[in-house]
């Protein structure tokens, strides 16, 4: 499954702008939500191949939107890849833990967009 | 027979005791035969000029008071032990082994509890001084027990005594442990053993260590002395000052600047993020000089990130935080990770950077994340101090269990008196702080990081010829049983060097 559509949740307008620029440009379709519910609402509606996930976010936190879509008996978006990308330094525990629902957990200062679109390369031709 | 004077201490009563009853039993004894010696003359069973019967009544005496002297150990027998318990609870120093309350025949004549009793009574109160002090302990404990420096003695790694501005806690068993947290720098266990080993009389002194970890309460931080005295009665010697005032403000900093550091990255995470891309969409228009600018813009965006990770990465260690995930790993495939970055940053600043990483190295176990920090951070600071034009190499080699890691330079070098608090966190040598900026937790988080993995970190370095840093890590083979047997990995789990990537072994490289 080649990966072609790509929901994008960060709240930081600079970040969000500079993914979503890149990612376009790569010739993914691209949504971008700025706030926890909103962004919970569009995976629910739409099955993206892949959500980039923020941890800080208004509204609800990408931990309570992971734990919203997967955390359940039943797989809300079995046909999405998860990519945690954050800023905080979570300890160990709280990593691990999104670690059960998530395909990668990146801290944002580090990855470029050039790094995202080799990561989203890299996840598709995991799968294929 | 001397007339004793009353006892002072509580291990002085028995001694005493003993020898008046003994003096005592004797002379009953001898009265006791006299009596009947006497008694048998005046009914003229006897003839007083018989030989045979003089004889046989100094026989029947001695024969007495031997068997006498013996009843009176064993039915006194408890009474001793106890005193020795007694002298031993009050803290006394005395030469007989307490007696040991598990011994079998305690057990079963049901002694046990009365001995358990008394140690128990004796380690509630560890530092209460007994009543019964003579003047010279007095004066000792007066001032020991004012004194604001912590005063602690051990023998054999047991505290003896402990005063009360030192940090110590009674645990379970009623022994006195110290509460110092030493293993940043050589452990006191580790510095008592080598001095066991190697030396008669030495001294070493540990700055900023603390009785607790950064963020608990109580926290309290001491510069330790400690002097060692081989066949002492007191081995080692612990004087504590306390610096809590003068060293927790730089803590406190550099837990604020941890949580300010988050904040930090948003910005980084835009500049670098653009640089790489404009990097790419302008490389055709740039003219003159431009592309050297630019790169010096990649550089410094790249050097603050990694200096909010070298914060993040101090304030997690100090709280012990700091985790490593060991894989197997190739020094070469961990180096090129940060290959880019670290050739950008030498040009930048006009620096060869040599790297040749012989490519039969075996794999070693390493955190690729944390490694990729620690080689950055030697590189950056072998460029940092060496001079305009000069060059830096990287190296690695087999030493024994280890592959061992050289960034050398050719730079300003160091005396020899600034190497050995090059590790310790926020150092600063004095011309470091003139010539270069930096924060001083560099070498510090390096060197927590490579002990993490079981390795070690060391520097030589001639004053105006240059300093090498060399780490070593443990080769893999050497490792990966007790690696699979701990929980050092993490299932499925793979660092990637940004973070963690699952189930995707490609990403190796």
């Amino acid at each position: 499954m080649a990966i072609k559509t790509i929901l994008c949740i960060e709240d930081d307008r600079f970040i969000g702008e500079m993914y979503v620029r890149s990612l376009k440009k790569a010739g993914y379709e691209v949504d971008w939500m700025v706030d926890g519910n909103d962004g919970l609402i569009a995976a629910r509606n739409k099955s993206y191949d892949v959500i980039l996930l923020d941890v800080m976010l208004p509204e609800r936190r990408g931990t309570e939107i992971l734990e919203a879509l997967r955390g359940g008996k039943k797989d809300l978006i079995p046909n999405s890849k998860v990519v945690i990308l954050t800023n905080f330094d979570q300890n160990d525990e709280s990593r691990l833990a999104l670690q059960h629902n998530a395909q990668a957990y990146l801290i944002k200062a580090e990855i470029t967009p050039k790094k995202l679109l080799s990561l989203i390369k890299q996840l598709d031709s995991d799968d294929s | 027979m001397a007339i004793d004077k009353p006892p002072q201490l509580v291990k002085d009563y028995w001694p005493q005791y003993r020898r008046r009853s003994l003096f005592f039993v004797v002379c009953m004894q001898i009265i006791a035969t006299l009596v009947i010696v006497i008694a048998l003359m005046l009914a003229e069973v006897v003839e007083p000029t018989n030989s045979i019967f003089w004889i046989i009544m100094t026989a029947i005496g001695a024969t007495a008071v031997g068997i006498n002297i013996l009843v009176f150990s064993v039915l006194t027998e408890p009474l001793q032990m106890l005193s020795h318990a007694l002298a031993h609870a009050a803290g006394e120093s005395t030469i007989t082994t307490p007696p040991n309350p598990n011994t079998r025949r305690y057990e079963k004549s049901g002694f046990k509890p009365l001995l358990q009793t008394i140690y128990e009574l004796g380690g509630s109160q560890p530092n209460a001084p007994s009543e019964s002090h003579t003047k010279g302990d007095l004066a000792f404990e007066t001032i020991l027990g004012t004194s604001s420096t912590g005063i602690v003695f051990l023998k054999e790694g047991n505290v003896i005594y402990a005063n009360k501005s030192a940090p110590i806690h009674t645990d379970k068993d009623g022994s006195l442990q110290l509460d110092i947290i030493t293993d940043v720098d050589q452990t006191i266990d580790e510095w008592i053993a080598e001095c066991d080993e190697h030396a008669v009389n030495a001294t070493k002194t540990w700055r900023r260590v603390a009785n607790k970890l950064v963020g608990e309460d109580e926290r309290k931080i001491y510069d330790m002395t400690a002097s060692y005295q081989k066949g002492s009665e007191v081995e080692v010697v612990l004087a504590l000052v306390e610096r809590t005032d003068e060293y927790l403000p730089e803590d406190n900093d550099l837990d604020f600047i941890s949580f300010a550091a988050h904040e930090l990255r948003g910005p980084i995470t835009v500049i670098r993020g653009y640089l790489d891309t404009l990097g790419d969409e302008l490389s055709d228009r740039f003219a003159n000089d431009e592309q050297e600018l630019f790169n010096r813009l990649v550089v410094s965006a790249n050097r603050l990130s990694s200096y909010v990770n070298n914060i993040l990465n101090a304030a997690k260690y100090d709280r012990r935080h700091l985790t490593v995930h060991l894989h197997e790993e190739s020094m070469g495939i961990m180096y090129d990770a940060i290959k880019d970055d670290m050739q950008l940053r030498a040009i930048a600043q006009n620096r060869l950077l040599a790297v040749s990483l012989p490519s039969d190295l075996p794999t070693v176990a390493a955190d690729r994340s944390a490694i990729g920090e620690v080689m950055g951070n030697l590189i950056d600071n072998a460029i940092k101090y060496s001079n305009d034009g000069g060059s830096v190499s990287v190296s690695a080699q087999v030493v024994q269990n280890s592959v061992e890691v050289s960034v050398a330079d050719q730079g300003i070098g160091m005396p020899s008196n600034v190497v050995s608090n090059l590790f310790h966190k926020f150092y600063r040598s004095h011309r470091s702080r003139e010539t270069v900026a930096g924060t001083g937790i560099g070498l510090y988080i390096c060197k927590a990081i490579v002990e993490s993995h079981g390795g070690t970190i060391s520097v030589k370095s001639v004053e105006g010829e240059g300093s090498t840093f060399s780490f070593t890590l443990p080769i893999y083979a050497t490792v990966a049983e007790k690696l699979k047997a701990g929980d050092n990995t993490t299932e499925g789990l793979i660092r990637h060097h940004d973070g963690w990537i699952k189930n995707h072994g490609s990403m190796r490289g």
